[in-house]
C-alpha cells in the first residue's frame, strides 16, 4: 500500500524561493501519487515549522515526510527528530538537496533549477515510498578487556581500565612484566630509571583485583568480533610453586649449573637456568628457563618448592575488546657493521644502557677503565636503500641523555657524536644544548659515506668526512663504540595472523589514521598502543595507551554498541549460497548459514558497516544495504529521468 | 538563453564527494542543471545494473564521483569501484551503449571545482558525442 | 547556570576530539570557543603530513559531529574569564559570551548580508592576504556556519540589517555572562604562532614577500585566496622560493630555545605542494637539522627530496630586499664552509609556536604549573 506522504518545500528565506519557483513545484509535487499535502515553508528548521510538521505527522496522519531544503548534511538529524516527536519512524523521512546542489549551483538558469527541484523532490518522494522503518542494531559488549604486553604501555591502559570498572586480563609473553622499559636504566627527563618506574606501576597492578595477570601466555586462537571475543592461550609454568624460601632459593640458583647469556642484559653478562632479571622484579618469583634446563635435579636439594613437572595450561578468555601493547625489539647490527661483533668495544646503545646500570663509580668495559667514547648514529634507522627506512626518533634523545650521565656520573671526558643530523625534538632540544655546552663533540655524516671503523690495538679507530667542517677527513680513537641502534617490530608473526593485524610499510603494527584515528586498527574492537605501532618514547607511548584508554572506555561502558541500521542484508528466498559476497567485503562481516532451504548468506551485523561493497558481487541481487536497496535507487532512477 | 544539455546522473558518496557538490553550490560554481545525483555510502556501491538503467531511462550519461584514497571503509574501494566500470562497459558494449558516456573520478570533500569541471568536460564531450551519432 | 560534566576551554582539533570522546562515554560536555567558529587551528590547513590528506576533510566531520551532539555544547566567540573551586573541588567557570549581533537561531548562513556590507577589511581567517566584509560568515566551512558583525570595523549604515530576509541582524546585543559548573577542566587552548616582526634581519612583516608559513599554507588550501600561489608584494607567480626553518624556535635569542617539532614537516610538505601547484618551481630549504621523527616523516622527507627540492644546511643570516621586490638571503653554507648569498622571489618563514600566555591566569586562587618555557606542565 502506499504511503501518505508529506512533502515540505523550504524558501530558505529567498536563498532556494530566487532561483527554484517553489509554488510551480507545489503544484506539480501536490499531484504525485501518495502525496496527501505538500507545503511551501519560509524555513522548514525553524522552530515553528517544525511543529507544524509534527502536527500535519499526527493529524493527517502521514505515514512519511520528505523535506525538500538544504544538505542533508546540515538537518537530516534535525527532521528525523522532527518525524520521531510526530511519531514515524525516523527512515521514514527523506531530505531532498534542493539548495547546494540546485538553486545555489544553478542560480544561473532559474527555470531550469525548478525543473531539477521537481526532479529530485520526486527522487525523495519514489525513496520514502520504498523506505522500511529502521532500528538501530544493538551489539551487547562484555566489559572486559585482554591486554597483550605488560610493558609500560600495557600496564599502564590495564590500571586505569581497571580504575574504570573493566575486567583486564593482562597478558605477558615473558615470565616477567615491564618490557623493554624494565632495561632502560636512567632516563629523560626525571633521571627515574625504568627500573624503578616498572616496580611501582608492578605495585600498583597487584592491588587491583580485577586486573588478571597471566605471564609466559601466549596467544593461540581468537574467534568473535567486536563485543565478544574468545581468546585461547597457552601458559608456561614457571616450574615453581609459591610461596619459596628466599635463602634456598639463592641456594638453589648458585648449584644450578647450567650458564647461559643473560638477554635481559643484553648478552653482557651470564645467567643461570633459574633466574631472576632484577632485584625487585616482577612477579617476585624466579623462573626456570626450560630451553636451557636440564632437569639436573640439582636445584631441588635446596628448594622443595621447586617443581619441574608442572605442566603447560591452556585456558579460554572471553573479552568485549582487544588492545595490542607488545613493544619493539632493538635494532640487532649485522656482524661486521661498524665492527659490530668483530671489534669487541663495540656495542650497541641498548648494552651501554645496562653498562652503565651495572657499573658504579668507574665506568670500565672488558676489563678497562674507559675515557674515550664515541657514538654512531643513525644505525639500523634512516637507511635509504635498506629496509628500515623509518627515523626511530627516541634515539639521538636517549643517547646524549645516556653521554650525559656518562660525563656526569662517571666523569668520562672525552665523548664524540657522530650523527646524521640531532632530532632531539620539542623540549628535548634543551638536552641537545646541555651536551654541547659540556664539550661533547658533534661530528655529522651522510648515508652514501658512513663512517669508518677499524680496530686499532684495544681501541677502535673511526674516521669520517665530516660535514659540519666542510667535509674534511677527521679521525678519532675510542675506548668504546656505541652504536645507536633503533627499533624494530618484534617478532609476532603467530600474533599478526591470528588477530590479522594490519601493518605498515614499516612492519609495525598500523592504526586506521595516524591522525583522526591513532590508536584504532581496521579490525573493530582491536586497539594498539606503545612502540608496537612504530617508534616513540615513553611519555609518547603511555599518551597513545590513555588514548586507547579512551576509546576503549567509551566502548565497553554502555554494555552495548548501538550500529546505525543501515547495513547490508540477505534476502534468503533469492539467495543461492555462492560466497561471492564473502570475498566482496572488507569486514568480515558475510557468513555461511544453515536454513531449512540450504545454505545462505548471513550478515554479522556486529561487522558489518554498511559500505555495500558485498552487493556487487552478489550474481542473484539477493543482498542489498537497508536505506539503500537496488529498488529504491532504481526507482529514484526514474523518477530523476523523467521531465 | 538556457540552452538543455546532455543529462547526466551522478552517483556520490555520503562522507566524501557529496560534501564536495555540496561546496561547489556553496561558492556558487555553476554546473548543469541536468546533473542530478543520487547519494550512496561508498563508491564501490554502485551496481553496473543501475547504470545501465539509467541509460535505459534516457541519461545521457553517468558519473561516479568515487572516494578514491579518502574512502572511510578502506583502500580496496579505488579498485572495486574499478571493477565496477569495467564490468558495467561490458553491458554497455553488449548494448551497443558507448563506454565513454560512463566516467569515474576521485572526488575529495572539498575538490567542488574539480567536480564542476569534471561536470563541464563530460558536458561538453556527451554533446560532442551526440552530435557524432 | 549550566551544569556540566566537563568544560572543555578550546574547539580547536584536540578539544573537539576530547569533547567527543567524553560525550560518547554519556558526560555531558561544554566547549568554550573564543572564536566565531570551532575547528581551531587544523581546519584552515592545505593537506596533512605524512599523509596529504586534506585538513579540511579530515576536520570537518569531526566538528559537524560535535554540532550535533546531543551531550554537547559549544559557546563560540565566548572566553573563560574566571575559574574557582568550590569546597567540593567542583569547579565554577565565569564564561563570557560576546554578541555577534545576529540572533542565531534565525540566520540561515545565507550570506545576504556579506554581499550588502560596504565596509572591507583584512581577512584574518586568510591571515590578511585578502580582505572580508564587516558583515560576514568567518569561512566557508565555518561551525556554525551563522553570520556575524565585526563591531570595531562597523560603520553602522544599516545595509545587512535591510538585505537579511529572516530579520537576523540584531545591533542591541550585549555580551552575557554565562555561569558553569564543572567536574573537570580540559585546557586545549592550542598554541600562539610566532610574530615574524620579532626577527628584524629576516625582514618579517616589512619585506612584501616575506611570508609566515601560515600565510603560505592558506595560498594551497582548496578554497584559496588567489586560486594559485602568488607572491604577495606584487602578484607574481614565484620561481624561486626559499623556506626558513627555526624561525623563532630553538633561538635562545627570541626567548624560544626549543624545537616547534612541526615547521621542517609543515614545511617539506608545503614544499611538495607548491611543486604540485608550480612544477617549474624552485624550492629551496634552509635548515640546520631537518627534524622528520614520526611515523612515516623520514619517508616523506625522502620524497621531497627526490621531487628536487633542494636541502641547504646552512645559518640564513640576513634577508635583503631587492628594488624588484626579490629577495637575497645571505646564509653560510655548512657543507662548503663559505658564507654565500642566493636570490629568492618569496621567502617562507617557517614560524615556530609558542605557548598561547596569560591562560592559567584565569584560574584563581590556585593556578596550573607552567614548564620553563610556559607551557602548561
Amino acid at each position: 500500500m502506499d504511503k501518505r506522504i508529506g512533502v515540505y518545500i523550504c524558501q530558505c528565506g529567498s536563498n532556494i524561493s530566487d532561483w527554484v519557483d517553489v509554488e510551480k513545484v507545489r503544484e506539480v509535487i501536490r499531484e504525485e501519487n501518495g502525496v496527501v499535502l505538500a507545503r511551501v515553508t519560509m524555513f522548514a528548521c525553524a522552530d515553528s515549522a517544525q511543529k507544524e510538521i509534527v502536527a500535519d505527522i499526527q493529524q493527517e496522519p502521514l505515514d512519511a515526510i520528505v523535506v525538500a531544503s538544504c544538505s542533508p548534511k546540515l538537518h537530516l538529524y534535525t527532521f528525523r527528530s522532527v518525524a520521531e516527536r510526530g511519531g514515524l519512524n525516523p527512515f521514514n523521512y527523506v531530505q531532498v538537496n534542493i539548495r547546494e546542489q540546485d538553486s545555489w549551483a544553478h542560480s544561473d538558469q532559474p527555470t531550469q533549477a525548478t525543473q531539477k527541484a521537481i526532479r529530485l523532490i520526486r527522487a525523495g518522494i519514489a525513496k520514502v515510498q520504498q523506505a522500511e522503518p529502521l532500528t538501530p542494531v544493538m551489539i551487547p559488549v562484555d566489559n572486559t578487556i585482554a591486554i597483550h604486553g605488560a610493558g609500560v604501555a600495557g600496564m599502564r591502559a590495564a590500571l586505569e581500565l581497571a580504575d574504570l570498572g573493566t575486567t583486564v586480563y593482562l597478558i605477558e609473553k615473558e615470565h616477567f612484566v615491564g618490557g623493554r622499559v624494565a632495561q632502560w636504566g636512567k632516563m629523560s627527563v626525571t633521571n627515574q630509571t625504568g627500573e624503578e618506574i616498572v616496580t611501582e606501576m608492578y605495585r600498583q597492578v597487584i592491588q587491583r583485583p580485577t586486573i588478571h595477570l597471566f605471564t609466559g601466555a601466549r596467544i593461540l586462537s581468537a574467534t568473535g568480533s567486536i563485543g565478544k571475543f574468545t581468546l585461547k592461550l597457552k601458559l608456561i609454568p614457571r616450574y615453581l610453586n609459591p610461596p619459596c624460601d628466599a635463602i634456598g632459593l639463592k641456594k638453589a640458583m648458585e648449584a644450578c649449573p647450567i650458564v647461559v647469556d643473560d638477554e635481559f642484559n643484553f648478552n653482557l653478562t651470564k645467567r643461570k637456568a633459574i633466574f631472576h632479571n632484577f632485584k625487585s622484579e616482577f612477579p617476585a618469583l624466579p623462573v626456570i628457563d626450560m630451553n636451557a634446563c636440564t632437569r639436573c635435579g640439582e636445584c631441588l636439594q635446596f628448594c622443595t618448592q621447586i617443581d619441574l613437572d608442572q605442566q603447560e595450561k591452556i585456558i579460554d578468555l572471553q573479552v568485549g575488546s582487544i588492545l595490542l601493547t607488545t613493544g619493539f625489539n632493538p635494532y640487532e647490527p649485522k656482524p661486521g657493521e661498524f665492527g659490530y661483533r668483530e671489534i669487541p668495544s663495540v656495542i650497541t646503545l641498548q648494552q651501554f644502557k645496562r653498562l652503565l646500570e651495572l657499573s658504579k663509580g668507574e665506568f670500565r668495559f672488558g676489563g678497562k677503565k674507559i675515557n674515550r667514547v664515541a657514538f654512531i648514529y643513525c644505525v639500523g634507522s634512516r637507511e635509504v636503500e635498506g629496509e628500515h627506512k623509518y627515523c626511530a626518533r627516541y634515539c639521538c634523545t636517549s643517547a646524549i641523555h645516556a653521554a650525559l650521565q656518562l660525563r656526569e656520573e662517571f666523569h668520562v671526558p672525552y665523548i664524540y657524536h657522530l650523527t646524521r643530523g640531532i632530532r632531539t625534538y620539542g623540549k628535548q632540544e634543551i638536552l641537545y644544548e646541555q651536551s654541547s655546552v659540556a664539550g661533547d663533540v658533534y661530528f655529522q655524516f651522510v648515508e652514501d659515506d658512513p663512517p669508518n671503523v677499524e680496530a686499532s690495538g684495544d681501541h677502535v679507530k673511526i674516521t669520517i668526512h665530516d660535514l659540519l667542517t666542510a667535509n674534511q677527513e677527521v679521525s678519532v680513537t675510542v675506548d668504546l663504540l656505541v652504536l645507536v641502534t633503533g627499533m624494530v617490530p618484534r617478532e609476532n608473526d603467530e600474533l599478526e595472523q591470528i588477530l590479522k593485524v594490519p601493518l605498515g610499510r614499516d612492519r609495525f603494527y598500523n592504526e586506521v589514521h595516524p591522525k583522526l584515528r591513532p590508536v584504532e586498527t581496521v579490525l573493530d574492537g582491536v586497539f594498539i598502543a606503545g612502540c608496537c605501532q612504530g617508534p616513540r618514547n615513553i611519555h609518547e607511548s603511555v599518551s597513545s595507551s590513555l588514548a586507547a584508554v579512551s576509546k576503549i572506555y567509551s566502548l565497553l561502558n554502555k554494555g552495548e554498541i548501538q550500529l546505525e541500521p543501515t547495513l547490508a542484508i540477505v534476502n534468503p528466498d533469492t539467495c543461492e549460497w555462492c560466497g561471492k559476497c564473502v570475498e566482496g567485503c572488507p569486514f568480515d562481516a558475510i557468513e555461511k548459514a544453515e536454513t531449512d532451504k540450504g545454505f545462505v548468506a548471513r550478515v554479522i551485523e556486529s561487522n558489518c558497516k554498511g559500505c555495500g561493497m558485498c552487493t556487487i558481487y552478489c550474481p542473484t541481487e539477493a543482498i542489498d544495504i537497508k536505506g539503500f536497496t537496488n529498488q529504491g535507487i532504481r526507482s529514484m532512477i526514474d523518477a530523476m529521468a523523467g521531465d | 538563453m538556457e540552452t538543455p544539455t546532455p543529462k547526466i546522473l551522478v552517483f556520490s558518496t555520503e562522507k566524501i564527494s557529496d560534501p564536495a557538490l555540496d561546496l561547489a553550490g556553496l561558492l556558487k560554481l555553476h554546473y548543469s542543471p541536468t546533473v542530478h545525483t543520487i547519494v550512496l555510502p561508498c563508491s564501490s556501491a554502485v551496481r553496473p545494473g543501475w547504470i545501465l538503467h539509467a541509460f535505459e531511462k534516457g541519461f545521457a550519461g553517468v558519473f561516479i564521483a568515487a572516494d578514491g584514497s579518502d574512502c572511510p571503509y578502506g583502500e580496496s574501494c579505488i579498485e572495486k569501484t574499478s571493477k565496477i566500470v569495467e564490468k558495467a562497459h561490458v553491458l554497455m558494449r553488449e548494448k551497443g551503449i558507448p563506454t565513454e558516456r560512463l566516467k569515474m573520478a576521485a572526488v575529495c570533500s572539498v575538490c567542488a571545482e574539480l567536480f564542476v569541471n569534471q561536470m563541464k568536460l563530460f558536458a561538453g564531450e556527451l554533446s560532442g558525442e551526440r552530435i557524432n551519432e | 547556570m549550566k551544569e556540566v560534566d566537563v568544560l572543555v576551554i578550546g574547539g580547536g582539533i584536540a578539544g573537539i576530539e576530547s569533547a567527543l570522546n567524553l560525550a560518547n562515554t554519556g558526560l555531558q560536555v561544554l566547549i568554550v570557543e573564543k572564536d566565531l567558529s570551532i575547528g581551531g587551528r587544523m581546519i584552515h590547513l592545505s593537506k596533512v603530513f605524512p599523509t596529504l590528506d586534506c585538513a579540511a576533510c579530515i576536520t570537518t566531520p569531526k566538528v559537524s559531529e560535535a554540532a550535533r551532539h546531543p551531550n554537547i555544547t559549544i559557546l563560540t566567540n565566548s572566553r573563560v574569564m574566571h575559574v574557582s573551586q568550590d569546597e567540593n573541588k567542583l569547579f565554577l567557570a565565569r564564561v563570557e559570551q560576546k554578541p555577534r549581533y545576529v540572533i542565531s537561531a534565525l540566520c540561515t548562513g545565507c550570506q545576504d548580508c556579506e554581499s550588502a556590507c560596504p565596509v572591507v577589511v583584512n581577512d584574518e581567517y586568510q591571515y590578511d592576504l585578502v580582505g572580508r566584509k564587516v558583515a560576514f560568515i568567518p569561512f566557508s566551512i565555518a561551525s556554525p556556519r551563522i553570520a556575524a558583525i565585526d563591531i570595531d570595523h562597523c560603520i553602522l549604515c544599516g545595509a545587512c540589517e535591510k538585505a537579511c530576509g529572516p530579520g537576523a541582524i540584531d545591533f542591541t546585543q550585549e555580551p552575557e555572562q554565562v555561569m558553569i559548573t564543572a567536574k573537570s577542566i580540559i585546557m586545549a587552548t592550542g598554541f600562539k604562532l610566532f610574530d615574524p616582526n620579532n626577527i628584524a634581519r629576516y625582514g618579517g612583516g616589512r619585506f612584501k614577500n616575506v611570508v609566515t608559513s601560515m600565510q603560505m599554507e592558506r595560498q594551497l588550501v582548496p578554497t584559496r585566496p588567489f586560486n594559485t600561489v602568488l607572491r604577495p608584494g606584487d602578484g607574481k607567480m614565484p620561481d624561486r622560493i626559499a623556506y626558513v626553518l627555526c624561525a623563532g624556535s630553538r633561538d635562545a635569542t627570541v626567548g624560544n630555545p626549543i624545537c616547534s617539532q612541526i615547521c621542517c614537516m609543515y614545511s617539506i610538505k608545503q614544499a611538495q605542494l607548491i611543486l604540485g601547484a608550480l612544477p617549474m618551481a624552485d624550492v629551496t630549504v634552509y635548515f640546520l637539522h631537518v627534524r622528520a621523527f614520526g611515523k612515516g616523516f623520514e619517508e616523506f622527507y625522502q620524497q621531497a627530496k627526490m621531487m628536487d627540492v633542494s636541502f641547504i644546511k646552512g645559518k640564513v643570516g640576513r634577508i635583503r630586499e631587492q628594488e624588484n621586490g626579490d629577495l637575497l638571503i645571505r646564509y653560510e653554507d655548512i657543507a662548503s664552509g663559505h658564507v654565500k648569498e642566493a636570490s629568492h622571489d618569496l621567502v617562507v618563514l617557517s614560524v615556530g609556536i609558542l605557548p598561547t600566555s596569560g591562560t592559567e591566569q584565569i584560574f584563581e586562587p590556585e593556578q596550573p604549573e607552567l614548564d620553563p618555557f610556559r607551557f602548561f606542565r
